[in-house]
């Protein structure tokens, strides 16, 4: 390699050198096709750019659905642009002058992976290769045998070249891979034998007993992470996310300065915790009620998908007996009419069989009018039921609602009368209570201190308003997608089947067309 | 008196029957002669009516059969007093069978013991009780006999009228369907037609139905009361039978119900064809039925210890004879002493039913087999003829064969089933359908073929034949194949290619003449085109798995069908056309466009000629696959059918190789496997031990030895035989030394004390002295034989080591 590539100029991927390779591909004949027709990149799978002497990978990207890239023996010295390459499953970048392992990360599909007789000195940026089963990267410029730590992270790694590089000259080697990676079968081309595994798990037991420890608890910690995440997501389609415990809550007393201040006043403490904990039951109550109609909705949706498809699979099963009766009675007609004694007959019978296309299109498009119709009323019965589900679920809600308001209003009620009290006494000062001044500052006079609470009442309400129309919002949005879904369904079912119709019937006409403009030739 | 003793024999016969065998007890059957004669009189059933009684062997049976102890005597004279007392009571009731007399007592009226029964495999209904009862009993359940009357079907074994329980069908279960909401319903079009005209109609076709109907329903009734209503009996009612009873509880009984002994089948309690109940009895006690049994057995209730319903013969009580002056209060009697087993203290009180005099009824596996007398049975059913054999009785293996008749005087054959077992060809069950004559084999996994039924009227090839295969057992699912002289149709099942049936056509055969050098295959039925339907792949998109594949070879096309999208009404199709090979070479195109004629469901993409051309490609591959595939199926065809011609023509039964009766090489391997055991045994102590063992451990290697080894080896061995020859001479000569120094001690001890010694020490003296002088005698005698074969010791064994194997090379010469 070395040799050749200070005699030859450096190539680029081109399209010219594509076109050559795509080609060497198939065997001789499909070639010639192929070379007449055009390939479309699309199609192709597989590609072998190897000796080629490219030096920078480029213009791959209309290869989407490639699951096979050759580009070993050439001079890359950087990997890019494989970026829209993501069912490879199989790259093969040896023998290059790689120096950095970088630009992987879209391959996630990747079980074969070589490197071999590169420049690289670390093994890093492969996290999104999960599925990596093989990998080879020997002869590169690995020094640190703790390096190979990294490689733990790919559950399928059953492969391992490691052969060449510096650090395989560490007497620990073999040990330390097989210890580390127990899930190892070979290891630089060879079987990894139970002895030599015992004796690894033997001498590192301790170190990978602890890194074990370490990886579970990560494991645990980023699962408890998802089913969390997954829970969230599973309460917001019920519109009731944070409403199981004192989010609400909090988020009402969050930035409220007055309240803050108010409840440093004597007794409100012992209020507040009180209001807590029936507002906190009350949005226990709303989040249960939410989970239960939300089953109820899914079910109520389900049922009408079941029985659209009920309808529909019997209207499939009756216009297919059509076109069955009809391809079964026409099944030597075409033959008929072409091997004809007299032109008379043919004629007639082509006549015969013009008119059966025509009476079979025309059975076709009344029974998928009908359908159409029929889905049309079921579709409309379907929105009014979901409006009447809406409007009950809101109903329901602001009930709920107004229990929380209710609550705030009577809360608000006592704490004006501790206000009142309070400063009743702080005018007498008669106050026990040692406040902090800035609460003093409210109890100059009535006025001041009732401001204060009502402004604090008022940005609570608004509060719950805002939560409140949330869900409103939230479950009307609901409703008017899981319609329009239900009519653009139908829409889009019923736009494919005409075209499905026309389009059988178009190429049995064409058929008989074909005969009619071949007859007269023979 | 006599009479009266025969009586007691009887009755104590059945007591002791059920002690003696264990596990089988039966009842205590006191049982009236009188009706016993009515008894006989009826209820001679199909069973042999010829055998003659009176040849019966009784001189084997052991005494308790001919005499009666203490207890038994008591027993009768309480029996005795019951019937006296029952009688009195119920003077119009028939009496009671108790106490019959046994086979011993010559007379024909008699109840035998089940001992001869069962030797003889014939009997009446009461016999057949009384050992099924007892056979029950020992196995634990709470079986009774019973002594009433049936109908005379039961009574006679007539089963003419009954279907035949083979062929009765399983009864359908009616399938649940689940209910649906009808929130939401597809409206049906609207109706157009006229309702009335509608109604109009169909009330006439409903008229004329029904009346079509009821001139069928006459006519045909007419037919079914003439054939199946069964004759009156002007003896209905008065037909003694008896039967089992079994009550529930014991062995997990959920109900109480009847075993007809003739047939062995369970009745419930409500059937019809059981009429009434005398009595009922088993090992323990006798009860009397005392409700009305006008309904037949239906309103019975079998609650034994109800003794309203119920009179016990023994009521447990110490004297039972004081029931004759109480008669009237019997009621008040305590009776819950009946059962003995459960209350210990009455125990005591009650007398205690003598044990059975009947040795323990014992039937031998080979009888078990055998069943029925001869191994063979021939039940009349209705329009349906069972017959039945013994295992390996039928060369051929058949067990048991059904005739299936279309008339009830069973002229016409409609159908023949036959069992087998025990086949070598695994063949389980052959129906042959007289009308259409087809013959259908069914048969157990582990054919060769893994054949599992196989329909045919001649086994020839290419003729209309259907084999079912054990589509598990087979690598390529094959589940069944129809075969007929143009087409061949295979069925599979499981398969990973999802195909599922395969379907040929064959075209005449050409009029060639076979030419030498021509392919074997040659002769073959040209193939005029295959068809292969696939079920859906889920991994693959609908419009890319082809659901029908058709190669129709002689029109060098291939016609695709591929599965139909969700929703879609068309499927997608491809026809290709194949260029003929003559032409491939000419042609400057491997493809062309009108190559390949495609209709696409749904949008159409443009389909690139190189994919087109690859497919054709692998299609024409896959169709020569198909057609090697073809040949080997017609060639399985042909094998099977020569191997099924061959497997009927030399019919081979298989032989369990536990069942050590039949196997005959078994046996004799188990045979000589045992007797080496013994020899074995035998041998062990006669055994030489190997003298050479010591040395050769010393010596190590023993395979191979150097000459200088073996002479060592010889002579290490010889030495030590002499040493202990001397060792052994020396140690009996020591003794003979000491003997003698003893000997010359007390002689001199003797010589010294002798007139001091009383007369008694004087003896004792002699007696020792005498002992001594024999030890001394015999001692010397052993030392001389010693010196005697000591040498022919020696020589002996330098000879055996001569002509020790392990010597052979080294020795033989020396």
């Amino acid at each position: 390699m070395s040799q050749s590539h200070n005699s030859i100029e450096p190539n680029v991927i081109d399209d010219e050198m594509i076109q050559k390779a795509i080609e060497e591909q198939y065997p001789e004949d499909i070639g010639q096709l192929a070379k007449k027709e055009g390939t479309d990149f699309k199609d192709v799978t597989e590609l072998q750019l190897s000796f080629r002497n490219i030096l920078q990978i480029d213009n791959l990207w209309q290869f989407e659905n490639l699951t096979k890239l050759q580009l070993d023996n050439n001079i890359i010295e950087k990997i890019e642009a494989l970026e829209c390459l993501v069912h490879l499953v199989w790259l093969d970048l040896s023998f290059n002058n790689i120096e950095v392992i970088e630009g992987l990360d879209t391959l996630v599909k990747l079980q074969d992976l070589s490197l071999y007789n590169n420049r690289i000195s670390k093994i890093e940026h492969m996290d999104t290769l999960q599925e990596l089963q093989i990998f080879s990267i020997g002869k590169n410029n690995l020094t640190t045998l703790e390096d190979v730590i990294y490689l733990r992270r790919f559950k399928n790694l059953r492969t391992l070249n490691l052969t060449g590089n510096p650090l395989c000259d560490d007497e620990r080697y073999m040990l330390f891979v097989v210890a580390y990676l127990p899930n190892l079968m070979y290891l630089d081309f060879k079987l990894v034998s139970d002895s030599t595994r015992e004796a690894a798990a033997l001498e590192y037991q301790d170190r990978t007993d602890l890194l074990e420890g370490e990886e579970a608890q990560v494991l645990a910690e980023l699962e408890e992470k998802q089913t969390k995440q997954q829970e969230l997501e599973y309460h917001k389609t019920a519109f009731v996310e944070y409403l199981n415990g004192s989010f609400l809550f909090d988020n009402m007393y969050e930035d409220d300065t007055e309240a803050a201040k108010l409840a440093s006043l004597p007794r409100v403490a012992d209020l507040l915790q009180e209001y807590r904990e029936e507002f906190v039951s009350v949005c226990e109550n709303l989040f249960n009620f939410g989970l239960k109609e939300y089953e109820k909705r899914e079910a109520e949706v389900s049922e009408f998908y079941e029985c659209r498809n009920e309808a529909l699979t019997a209207h499939q099963q009756e216009s297919r007996k059509l076109i069955l009766d009809f391809e079964n009675r026409n099944k030597t007609t075409l033959d008929e009419i072409h091997n004809a004694g007299s032109s008379d007959i043919a004629e007639s019978k082509r006549a015969e069989y013009k008119a059966d296309i025509h009476q079979l299109s025309e059975a076709l498009m009344t029974l998928e009018i009908l359908i159409a119709d029929q889905m049309e009323e079921l579709a409309n019965d379907f929105k009014g039921n979901m409006a009447v589900v809406a409007s009950t679920f809101i109903e329901n809600i602001k009930g709920i609602m107004n229990q929380c308001r209710d609550l705030e209003n009577r809360h608000h009620e006592k704490l004006l009368q501790i206000c009142i009290t309070t400063l009743e006494k702080s005018v007498k000062n008669e106050l026990e209570e040692d406040l902090p001044d800035e609460v003093r500052m409210l109890l100059v006079d009535k006025n001041t201190i009732v401001n204060a609470a009502n402004v604090s009442h008022g940005v609570r309400l608004r509060k719950i308003d805002m939560r409140e129309s949330d869900i409103f919002t939230n479950t009307y949005r609901w409703q008017a997608s899981v319609t329009e879904k239900a009519f653009q369904n139908e829409v889009d079912r019923n736009r494919e089947h005409v075209k499905e119709i026309l389009q059988y019937i178009d190429s049995l006409q064409e058929e008989l067309h074909n005969m009619e403009t071949l007859e007269p030739m023979e | 008196m006599e009479v009266l003793e025969e009586h007691e024999e009887e009755q104590e016969e059945e007591e002791q029957k059920d002690k003696e065998l264990k596990p089988l007890e039966i009842s205590d059957k006191l049982e009236d002669l009188k009706t016993k004669e009515s008894v006989e009189q009826v209820c001679v059933p199909s069973d042999v009516p010829d055998f003659d009684w009176s040849s019966i062997d009784t001189s084997q049976l052991p005494s308790s059969y001919k005499t009666n102890s203490q207890n038994e005597e008591k027993l009768l004279h309480i029996a005795a007093h019951f019937l006296q007392q029952y009688t009195h009571i119920c003077p119009d009731r028939k009496p009671l069978f108790l106490h019959p007399i046994n086979e011993c007592g010559v007379e024909p009226s008699s109840l035998y013991s089940p001992t001869t029964i069962l030797k003889y495999q014939r009997g009446n209904c009461f016999d057949f009780s009384v050992l099924l009862c007892s056979m029950l009993i020992g196995a634990g359940y709470d079986a009774y006999c019973v002594h009433g009357y049936a109908t005379r079907e039961i009574c006679t074994l007539d089963e003419t009228l009954e279907e035949c329980p083979l062929l009765r069908k399983p009864q359908e279960v009616p399938k649940e369907e689940i209910k649906k909401s009808n929130k939401y319903r597809i409206k049906s079009p609207p109706d157009l037609q006229s309702k009335f005209e509608l109604q109009q109609k169909a009330k006439k076709a409903k008229k004329a139905e029904t009346e079509a109907a009821q001139k069928d329903k006459e006519r045909g009734e007419e037919v079914v009361m003439e054939v199946e209503k069964p004759k009156r009996d002007p003896l209905n009612g008065l037909r003694v039978h008896a039967w089992v009873l079994v009550l529930s509880g014991k062995r997990e009984v959920p109900e109480t119900f009847f075993i007809n002994p003739f047939t062995g089948h369970s009745h419930g309690t409500t059937d019809e064809q059981f009429l009434g109940i005398e009595s009922v009895w088993n090992h323990r006690n006798y009860w009397v039925n005392m409700q009305d049994c006008w309904n037949g057995c239906k309103d019975l209730v079998f609650d034994l210890s109800d003794n309203i319903r119920w009179e016990v013969m023994l009521s447990g009580s110490n004297k039972p004879h004081q029931l004759l002056p109480d008669a009237e209060q019997k009621n008040e009697l305590p009776d819950n002493d009946m059962d003995d087993m459960q209350e210990p203290e009455d125990k005591n009180r009650s007398f205690d039913m003598p044990p059975s005099w009947v040795d323990p009824i014992q039937i031998s596996p080979r009888e078990f087999e055998t069943r029925c007398c001869q191994g063979t049975k021939v039940t009349l059913y209705k329009k349906a003829k069972l017959e039945k054999w013994a295992p390996y009785l039928n060369e051929n293996g058949l067990v048991k064969r059904l005739t299936i008749y279309a008339d009830a005087e069973c002229s016409e054959v409609v159908e023949v089933k036959e069992w087998f077992t025990n086949r070598e060809d695994m063949l389980d069950l052959r129906e042959v359908n007289k009308q259409t004559q087809l013959t259908t084999d069914y048969f157990s996994p582990g054919h060769r073929f893994h054949l599992k039924a196989h329909t045919y009227v001649w086994l020839e090839p290419e003729t209309e034949n259907t084999m079912e295969f054990y589509n598990e057992a087979r690598v390529d699912g094959l589940q069944k194949r129809v075969c007929s002289a143009m087409e061949m149709t295979e069925y599979f099942v499981g398969r990973d290619d999802f195909l599922h049936v395969r379907y040929t056509e064959f075209g005449k055969r050409g009029k060639k003449v076979l030419l030498a050098g021509m392919r074997a295959d040659a002769n073959a039925r040209p193939i005029v085109q295959i068809k292969e339907c696939f079920h859906r792949n889920p991994e693959k998109p609908a419009d890319e798995d082809v659901a029908e594949r058709i190669f129709l070879i002689t029109e060098e096309m291939i016609h695709l069908t591929y599965h139909l999208k969700d929703n879609y009404l068309t499927a997608s199709q491809k026809d290709f056309f194949k260029i003929p090979e003559g032409e491939i070479r000419g042609r400057e195109d491997v493809m062309t466009p009108d190559m390949c004629i495609t209709y696409q469901a749904g949008f159409s993409k443009e389909e690139k000629l190189v994919h087109l051309y690859k497919m054709l490609q692998e299609l024409i591959e896959v169709e020569k696959q198909l057609k090697e595939e073809v040949r080997r199926s017609e060639a399985e065809v042909l094998n099977i059918l020569k191997t099924r011609e061959n497997e009927e023509n030399s019919i081979k039964l298989l032989v369990s190789i536990y069942d050590t009766e039949r196997n005959e090489k078994r046996r004799q391997e188990y045979e000589a496997m045992k007797k080496s055991r013994e020899d074995d045994l035998l041998g062990q102590e006669g055994q030489d031990l190997d003298y050479l063992a010591p040395f050769l451990l010393q010596t190590g290697n023993t395979e191979k030895m150097t000459k200088a080894q073996a002479l060592r080896l010889r002579n290490d061995c010889l030495a030590d035989l002499k040493q202990r020859l001397v060792n052994k001479a020396n140690i009996i000569q020591a003794r003979f030394d000491k003997a003698v120094e003893e000997l010359q001690k007390k002689d001199e001890w003797f010589q010294e004390n002798q007139d001091k010694l009383s007369e008694e020490e004087e003896e004792e003296f002699l007696t020792r002295y005498s002992e001594t002088t024999f030890l001394i005698h015999i001692l010397s005698l052993r030392l001389r034989r010693e010196k005697e074969t000591a040498p022919q010791k020696y020589l002996a064994l330098e000879e055996k080591l001569r002509k020790d194997p392990r010597f052979a090379q080294h020795l033989s010469h020396a």
